[in-house]
């Protein structure tokens, strides 16, 4: 079977989508699932070793005929839209209900059909144009998206945020194309490595695709465009849209010559962005801000392994083998990520579906409300910590063992290796302490607030969709070895002479640990509650050192958790203090707020574009709609270039 | 491959002698202090009580509270199962275990500090942010070791990398992992596993309010994170595996019990360090490693 009809089916259920959405809501939900269903199926055939798949049509777009490939690369990412953005349709339809939100559900549900069928477009096109086209496409849908909920201020600003920055990567990626285009003298896309005049196009690919994906310092429209749009659509962008940037990346790292340099960048700004990325994460408050830059963090893991694998492939594909483990271990970061990520993004709008904040030091104790959300949400906190049994472990393990096995070849590559590795290394113990504060914030302890009090458990609608990805992140850490050929084959695809699906032995080794592991805990837990219930199980007050009325608001804060690593990088973070001290003998309040900026947008671009503005107004003055002054300055210019070529003319 | 008599062996000495050493340590320190002491046996006789022992829980914890126990000591036993133990080799050994081994002991980490959260209190509170903290730079410290010995030696399979120890750079590694094992298993000058003050403690503050069976496994986990550490660093500087069976265990046995010792020496002759300075001590533990790898770098391109 080919996926040529399943695809078909998929287009046809997301193009149906945009026309019935607005008004038909369970037809809607069940055609966009069976379109998704359709996406995993085509993606599964060919990532189990189909053959290429190719359709050309004489149909023209754009002056195009229309081309569309499917090959192991793009059906590695093709299968992530469908598990997704299936998911998160299940999730909506509980989430963003017409009887919550009569206005912009239906909205939502017309643009999520267009930004999936603008995606599987992009993944498909094997035409710049056409690919050109559909990425503006996704980038307008993803916006409509983001601000559906419009009224509120806040939103508004980071759709704006988010359009402005996306349309900067747009004008990178159209020179790009357009370069592209005018060197090779047609836009049909596919491997030209021996071009070796296109090498310099990878520079521009870089900026565009990058600041979709979110790297440092180019993300700085990621988080409040995460953490503002509704959560379904939050877990889309940073489950699937922000990997259309790497997808982009490693398409045309693949196609095109790339300079060693430039493999040596990415490297360098993947670890960068990694480390970087977590510490904002974690002195953050708000819990959906926090996911938001674990997102730029986990990009920059992607990033490493693809620059190492782009150094490698500098070196000599066939001598230095390890860069396919780094890539690999990317790849499947960009599952992984995906699956955990959008975990993440639905617990947290459960939570704030329910409570209506997003400060995590308003919440508290919600577990006992809501055990299935703070379950999930401690199973997907575990798995983005990169903690084995789970999934995270098994992408930044392969990323790690590329990265040993470079230092271990005592190649130039090892000197980017190892400081590499103990950034990850750095970076692992600080997504540690992020998902450990932020699942402890919002679920343990006692509530800290009466919305966090009143928390109710959600429905079916968004249960199994995280249940789903749940199951996901489970069977990817626990069978590493199943998921090795597609992985491979993606590879293979990315650079030929890496071929070979077999998987590594250690894979199968660090499978079957994953998997006693798993059982050893299980049993252990049983027997550990079996003891202590044995020995009865006696409900008192946490002892807090003999206090006898401990209050919720003794509780240790998010701010106070983050307090000694943010600390140590506040030279980034720049964390805004306001302290109110107690005073005189009765004090009556004291308060000590702290709000960490956005650092790049707020102390960079913003005082930079400020002044921008104010250049330009200034200027502006010189145009005011009297026609003396006008003549007047072209009198003065007139005057001015003949002095010029009066001078210039004497020998 | 293994048989299953030197497993079931394996096993059950990690499990019975790692009780041994924080008595060992008790004793020094009472042997300095010219107190006789708590017999060195002691934690034996606690873990088998606090086993038979009811539990009481917060009203605040979730069933995390009791999973964080075990699955911690899950974790540790785990990596002190990827240790190999000189000549005899590790249970079980493939290329990369030595990465499955930091982040189990991340794991470890994780649900210690999970179960500490459950209870809401600000002191478990303190203890949990501080110990995920210095965790970042100890974690630094010990993959920096790691890279040491696999740039050394070639290696990325744990078995191989501790065979000929670090060589010219093993005095430095072996400082640099002696900081690592005091500041994650908690002991002066990091923190003071005795202290009656819980604003400064950073372990014992975490499991305040842990009692009967699920504080039995914490005790035990954290008397087996210690042998694992202590064991880490011998073979990372002694070359236990080229040596005899015989004279592998004899080694290993005598230099556990001087790391033991050392343990106890420091923490009756150090006072714990004020917190602002942990972060200073912990950096000097990475710059120590980092010097290891520049050395171990040079020995291996020459």
């Amino acid at each position: 079977m080919t996926p040529g009809p399943l695809l078909l089916l998929a287009a046809t259920t997301l193009v149906a989508g945009i026309v019935i959405g607005p008004r038909a809501r369970s037809a809607w939900l069940a055609n966009t699932l069976a379109g998704a269903l359709a996406l995993v199926a085509a993606a599964i055939l060919i990532l189990l070793g189909g053959p290429v798949w190719e359709w050309r049509s004489v149909f023209l777009i754009g002056g195009e005929p229309l081309h569309f490939r499917l090959d192991s690369l793009s059906a590695l990412f093709l299968a992530l839209v469908g598990v997704v953005g299936g998911a998160s349709t299940a999730y909506a339809h509980e989430y963003w209900s017409d009887r919550d939100r009569p206005h912009s559900a239906p909205q939502g549900r017309r643009w999520s059909s267009a930004m999936l069928l603008s995606m599987v477009t992009l993944l498909l096109s094997a035409n710049g144009l056409h690919f050109f086209i559909a990425w503006e496409l996704f980038a307008l849908s993803a916006y409509f998206l983001i601000t559906l909920d419009r009224g509120r201020r806040e939103v508004r600003a980071a759709g704006w945020l988010y359009l402005a920055a996306s349309h900067a990567g747009t004008v990178c990626l159209f020179a790009f194309f357009a370069a592209l285009a005018s060197r090779t003298g047609s836009w049909e896309l596919g491997p030209m490595r021996e071009h070796a005049e296109l090498a310099p196009l990878f520079w521009l690919a870089l900026a565009g695709f990058g600041l979709k994906a979110g790297m440092f310092p180019l993300h700085i429209w990621l988080p409040s465009a995460h953490a503002n749009a509704p959560s379904h659509v939050s877990a889309l962008m940073s489950g699937v849209a922000i990997k259309m940037g790497i997808y982009g990346l490693v398409r045309f790292s693949g196609w095109l010559p790339v300079s060693a340099a430039a493999g040596w960048t990415v490297a360098g700004i993947g670890a960068v962005t990694a480390l970087l990325g977590i510490a904002f994460a974690f002195a953050q408050n708000d819990f959906k801000r926090l996911l938001a830059y674990c997102s730029v963090e986990n990009i920059g893991i992607i990033l490493v392994g693809l620059g190492f694998a782009l150094v490698a492939e500098s070196q000599g594909a066939s001598l230095s083998v390890w860069g396919r483990l780094a890539l690999a271990g990317a790849l499947l970061h960009v599952w992984n990520h995906g699956l955990f990520k959008s975990l993440l993004f639905f617990g947290a709008g459960s939570v704030l579906h329910t409570t209506g904040t997003r400060e995590m030091s308003r919440l508290g104790g919600l577990w006992r409300a809501m055990p299935w959300t703070a379950g999930l949400f401690a199973l997907g906190a575990l798995a983005i910590s990169g903690l084995p049994p789970l999934n995270g472990f098994v992408s930044e393990w392969l990323v790690y063992l590329g990265l040993l096995d470079a230092v271990t070849n005592h190649g130039s590559a090892a000197w980017a290796a190892m400081p590499a590795i103990i950034v990850l290394g750095t970076t692992g113990a600080l997504a540690l302490a992020s998902f450990v504060k932020a699942g402890s914030m919002i679920f343990l302890g006692s509530p800290r607030t009466k919305p966090a009090r009143l928390a109710h458990e959600c429905g079916p609608w968004m249960r199994a969709p995280m249940l789903a990805l749940a199951l996901g992140c489970v069977a990817i850490g626990l069978a590493p070895a199943i998921f090795w050929p597609t992985v491979a084959r993606a590879v293979g695809v990315w650079q030929p002479a890496w071929t070979g699906i077999d998987a590594p032995a250690p894979l199968f080794a660090l499978g079957w640990v994953q998997l006693s592991l798993a059982a050893l805990a299980c049993a252990a837990v049983a027997a550990l509650w079996w003891q202590a219930r044995a020995n009865g199980l006696r409900r008192a007050l946490t002892w807090d050192c003999g206090y006898a009325v401990p209050t919720a608001h003794m509780q240790y804060t998010a701010g106070s958790f983050a307090g000694i690593g943010a600390g140590w990088f506040a030279w980034i973070l720049q964390p805004e203090r306001r302290l109110h001290r107690p005073r005189g003998l009765f004090p009556t309040d004291a308060i000590r707020l702290e709000r960490i900026p956005e650092t790049v947008l707020e102390r960079v671009i913003g005082p930079v574009a400020s002044v921008i503005m104010r250049v330009s107004t200034a200027v502006r003055r010189l145009q005011h709609g009297h026609l003396h002054y006008y003549i007047a300055y072209l009198l003065m210019g007139l005057s001015a270039l003949g002095t010029f070529v009066a001078l210039g003319s004497k020998p | 491959m293994m048989s299953f008599l030197e497993i079931v062996l394996r096993v059950a000495g990690w499990l019975v002698l790692a009780p041994l050493l924080p008595g060992i340590i008790n004793k020094v320190k009472a042997w300095v202090a010219g107190r006789r002491g708590p017999p060195v046996l002691q934690l034996y006789y606690d873990l088998g009580r606090l086993w038979q022992k009811g539990v009481v829980l917060s009203t605040l914890a979730s069933p995390g509270f009791i999973a964080g126990p075990a699955v911690t000591w899950v974790a540790i036993f785990g990596a002190a199962m990827l240790l190999p133990l000189g000549p005899a080799g590790a249970a079980l050994s493939f290329r990369g275990d030595v990465l499955l081994l930091i982040y189990l002991l991340a794991l470890a980490r994780f649900c210690t500090t999970w179960a500490a959260l459950e209870t809401g209190s600000a002191f478990e509170g303190m203890g949990a942010a501080r110990e995920v903290s210095y965790a970042v730079l100890s974690e630094a410290a010990l993959i920096t070791a790691v890279l040491t010995l696999s740039v050394h030696t070639g290696s990325v399979t744990l078995a191989t990398m501790l065979e000929p120890a670090a060589g010219a750079g093993a005095a430095l590694l072996g400082a640099g992992l002696f900081c690592v094992l005091l500041a994650e298993n908690c002991r002066v000058p990091f923190d003071d596993p005795n202290t009656h003050l819980e604003l400064t403690m950073i372990h014992e503050a975490m499991i305040l309010d842990h009692s009967g069976p699920p504080l039995a496994a914490i005790l035990h986990g954290a008397a087996m994170k210690l042998l694992f550490f202590a064991l880490l660093l011998i073979e990372a500087v002694v070359p236990v595996g080229t040596l005899s069976p015989f004279a592998a265990a004899a080694t290993l046995a005598a230099s556990v019990l001087a790391v033991t010792v050392a343990v106890g020496l420091v923490e009756s002759l150090l006072a714990r360090l004020a917190f602002r300075r942990v972060p200073l001590l912990l950096t000097t533990a990475f710059l120590l490693c980092l010097f290891a790898l520049l050395v171990a770098w040079k020995g291996g391109a020459a």
